[in-house]
């Protein structure tokens, strides 16, 4: 054995792979350091030449890595709050309050094997979750979170939206048509009939809206939704009938319960889901409730104000130049915390006995970080107009989230007759009885405007 | 398929002519020619019957509902005939879970037995143990003490109760409603646990003797009962105004597996399912046994015969017992709880019947002795059974997604009708 083996065996596994690491990280550095140093220009010249690509390719991954937590966001909540309707305590075992419970549920379908069925369509039995979660990304892309901030402002970002949405039928068919099971075959089926016959409605009901805005770009729709700064400019007050079929449409493109018969368990076991497991379930799930929260957020941007506060925020302005501080910087970064940690340290190891010296200053050490990131958010809030936005956007969004909660805590499911004969007959006359009121609205209202006086 | 042990090292050995090794685990030998459309039933149909449900028509196909279903009852196969999402013909299995009860019965003595028939409809069992105990009662025509005469009533009366809550939140499961069954299970657990303090026993009682019943009232029952009946029809009114007030629910249950009075009549139904049809039959009332005609109660009957009136009816029935339970406990009398019967039974060569009316309907056990200390035989007529005949005719017709619902509405318990 050589000097070389012997020194190896004698490394524990984080020696190992730091062994590994540190030369590999040094290469890789030095190659692109001398990538950049040779081709830099050229590479920034593609880069900018093909900047929409650019940001297309970036706004996706992004989306991506965002909308993973935040399905697993809003599956903790569905389980917690659905256990409370029920008087159930929910979870309580990972994480403080169970809250990482969706993260050990994504981990296991992870770990999960990942079966496929004999005689089944293997190939697109293993694309269908990829067309679903995909489609479900794909169609955030025009969403506009906050001022600024979105990934595409196409003009035709409402088409697009209801165009890409609409492309989950064929996830869902293919997933229930290649499982190679009956029940998988008439949930497909049904998803396929509910989600075309739904589509209309949906999109019929926004079309008066898209006849008072004038535009169909999402970030268009949403700026003029903020004229006086109320709430009562929200297309909400201006479309009530338009945004109650939009509402239950929405509901019914999500899934959800009370038309959730695609995966009713009662009835189809799981619908065109019944036989995956592993991760390809696990994209299923995922897009599922990244639908829920789509669908929420489509329905903030379209009919409650987008980023926009309810309120005229007050014009407040306070940016602090660091340079200005002086002194006083070197006292807040280096003195506050310290000072801080220790101060609301203290009650705890004064007035609680039992109370180790470190606990308290974990305690401490916790306060004080909350404390300081209230602050720091109540800064970012006033002067950045983004982080309003958002705080907007992303807090209606919920609130529609727990909305669709709530409704399946509630509801029973209706009947595939009744589900069809409710889109058809009532849903889409009233859609265009919505679009031909707003259009005459519109047409008399210019005349009016126009007529001389 | 297969299992056989790998060599321990190598590759593994060729797989056997007409087999081939599983991709996913080498050790599982698979047939070359495993068909995956094995047709149902896998043998020639036996009876014309099922060479006409067995041909499927144009554009229909078969569909395999249970036995591991989510949302059967128990362990019932439903063959359903589809053409789309409308069931053309059912093709019921049952015996999934079948024990031979009425069997085991015979070799057993009279006090075993009680254990015997305890688990068949395991969502009731004080009625499962009420008829046959009563048979034997006739058969050595013994008397039974008023006290444990009015213990069974109160306890069977809170069975009943702990039953029909159940029945209620499994309904609106079936019909996609998700809190319902959870908050009626609260209710049940309540009565359960009072129940276990009683008896010993949270599901099969084995609670009632030949002559009376097991043990006396005593102090956590009582504190329980009084603690829940203080709250009883207000928590049961307020769970269930979920439903009775929603839309959906009332839309989809009202017409759905109507079953009118000679129909319920020809297909000897009796309980809720008869009573929801306006026959106000109640053995309680017509064939009144034990001290029910002491007590004052109605017979809650309704006329549509649809599911949402045997819901709703199974409803009222809760408040009814409650009635009873109120009265019970005014007249309870002091008193032995078992009449002085020997260790061992023999009674003299007989038969007697005997019926009670449970939560489904009339319980009924035919005993016939033969002189020894094991019964010659014990008939069980068990509701579910008769009632779960009624699907071959309401059923067809149906949406795929009311199957459950109509079957549901039936309350059948699957012990009871594999036994």
């Amino acid at each position: 054995m050589t000097v070389v083996a012997r020194t190896w065996d004698r490394l524990t596994l984080p020696g190992k792979a730091l062994f590994i690491l540190i030369p590999l990280l040094g290469v890789l550095t030095l190659g692109l350091v001398i990538t950049i140093a040779l081709f830099g220009q050229q590479i920034l010249d593609i880069l900018i030449f093909n900047l929409p690509i650019v940001r297309f390719v970036f706004s996706v991954t992004i989306l991506m890595l965002i909308f993973v937590p935040m399905a697993f966001v809003i599956i903790y909540m569905e389980m917690k709050i659905i256990a409370l309707m029920n008087l159930r305590i929910g979870p309580d075992r990972v994480g403080p309050w169970g809250t990482l419970l969706s993260t050990v549920h994504g981990l296991k379908v992870l770990m999960k094997e990942d079966f496929t069925p004999g005689k089944a369509d293997a190939v697109v039995f293993t694309w269908a979750p990829v067309v679903v979660f995909s489609t479900a990304v794909l169609s955030a892309l025009v969403l506009p979170f906050a001022p600024g901030l979105y990934g595409q402002d196409m003009n035709i970002g409402l088409l697009y939206f209801f165009a890409v949405g609409g492309m989950t039928v064929v996830g869902l068919l293919m997933g229930g048509w290649s499982s190679f099971n009956k029940y998988s075959l008439i949930g497909g089926l049904r998803s396929a009939a509910q989600i075309v016959s739904y589509e209309i409605p949906l999109t019929l009901s926004v079309v008066g809206l898209v006849i008072l805005a004038g535009t169909m770009s999402l970030n268009e729709i949403v700026i003029q939704q903020s004229r006086t700064g109320w709430f009562t400019d929200w297309f909400m007050f201006r479309q009530p009938l338009g945004f109650l079929i939009f509402a239950i449409a929405a509901t019914a493109e999500a899934n959800r319960t009370p038309f959730d018969l695609t995966e009713a368990d009662s009835e189809i076991v799981a619908g065109f889901a019944t036989e995956y497991s592993g991760m390809r379930f696990g994209f299923f799930f995922f897009a599922e409730y990244i639908n829920v929260f789509i669908i929420s957020a489509i329905t903030v941007v379209l009919f409650m104000g987008g980023w926009n506060a309810p309120f005229p925020s007050p014009h407040i302005s306070w940016i602090v130049d660091p340079g200005s501080l002086g002194l006083w910087l070197v006292i807040l970064i280096a003195i506050v915390p310290v000072v801080g940690t220790l101060a609301l340290a203290a009650p705890f190891y004064l007035f609680r006995s039992k109370t180790r010296w470190w606990v308290a200053l974990i305690l401490g050490f916790v306060l004080f970080n909350v404390i300081a990131g209230g602050i720091f958010s109540l800064w970012a809030y006033i002067n950045f107009d983004w982080v309003a936005g958002l705080f907007w956007f992303v807090g209606k969004a919920f609130a529609l989230v727990f909305l669709f909660v709530w409704m399946r805590g509630t509801l029973p499911r209706v009947r595939i007759d009744q589900l069809m004969g409710f889109a058809w007959k009532w849903l889409l006359p009233a859609a265009l009885l919505n679009l031909f009121v707003t259009a005459a609205a519109v047409l008399v209202i210019d005349a009016m405007k126009a007529a001389p006086k | 398929m297969t299992t056989e042990t790998a060599p321990r090292s190598g590759e593994p050995r060729p797989a056997p002519k007409g087999t081939h090794r599983s991709t996913d685990d080498p050790n599982v030998l698979l047939q070359d020619d495993y068909d995956f459309y094995e047709p149902i039933p896998p043998y020639t149909p036996r009876t014309e019957r099922e060479a006409e449900f067995y041909t499927l028509g144009d554009g229909e196909m078969f569909l395999n509902m249970g036995p591991q279903h989510p949302s059967t009852h128990g362990v019932l196969r439903v063959v359903l005939k589809l053409d789309g999402e409308r069931v053309v013909d059912i093709d019921p299995v049952l015996g999934y879970l079948h024990r031979g009860v009425e069997k085991l019965v015979e070799n057993a003595d009279y006090h075993q037995t009680i254990s015997q028939v305890d688990p068949l409809e395991y969502i009731s069992s004080l009625f499962c143990e009420w008829a046959p105990v009563t048979a034997y009662e006739r058969l050595l025509d013994v008397e039974v003490p008023r006290r444990a005469e009015y213990i069974r009533v109160l306890s069977g009366e809170l069975n009943r109760i702990a039953s029909h809550a159940l029945f209620l939140g499994w309904f609106a499961l079936d019909l996609g409603g998700l809190t319902p069954i959870l908050w009626s299970f609260i209710e049940r657990d309540e009565i359960v646990e009072m129940l276990a303090a009683l008896t010993g026993q949270r599901m099969l009682f084995n609670y009632f003797r030949i002559g009376g019943v097991n043990g006396d009232l005593n102090h956590e029952f009582m504190s329980r009962l009084g603690d829940w009946m203080s709250r009883a029809v207000g928590q049961i009114e307020a769970g269930m105004g979920l439903l009775n007030e929603n839309e959906i629910f009332v839309r989809r249950a009202a017409g759905l597996g109507v079953i009118d009075t000679e129909m319920a009549l020809r297909y000897c139904m009796t309980g809720p399912n008869l009573r929801a049809t306006g026959v106000p039959f109640d053995l309680r009332r017509t064939h009144p046994y034990s001290i029910y005609p002491e007590l004052e109660f109605d017979i809650p009957t309704r006329t549509e015969g649809d599911c949402l009136a045997r819901y709703l009816l199974r409803m009222e029935e809760i408040k009814q017992s409650i009635r009873i339970i109120d009265q019970c406990l005014d007249k309870m009398p002091d008193g032995p709880i078992m009449a002085k019967l020997p260790r061992l039974i023999r009674p003299r060569p007989g038969r007697a019947w005997s019926g009670v009316e449970g939560p489904r309907g009339v319980y009924g056990a035919y005993a016939i002795s033969d002189g020894t200390d094991q019964p010659f035989r014990l008939k069980i007529h068990d509701p579910s059974f008769i009632h779960l005949q009624a699907v071959g005719a309401l059923l067809p017709g149906c949406l795929l997604a009311d199957c459950m619902a109509v079957m549901a509405s039936l309350d059948p318990i699957m012990g009871g009708v594999d036994k």
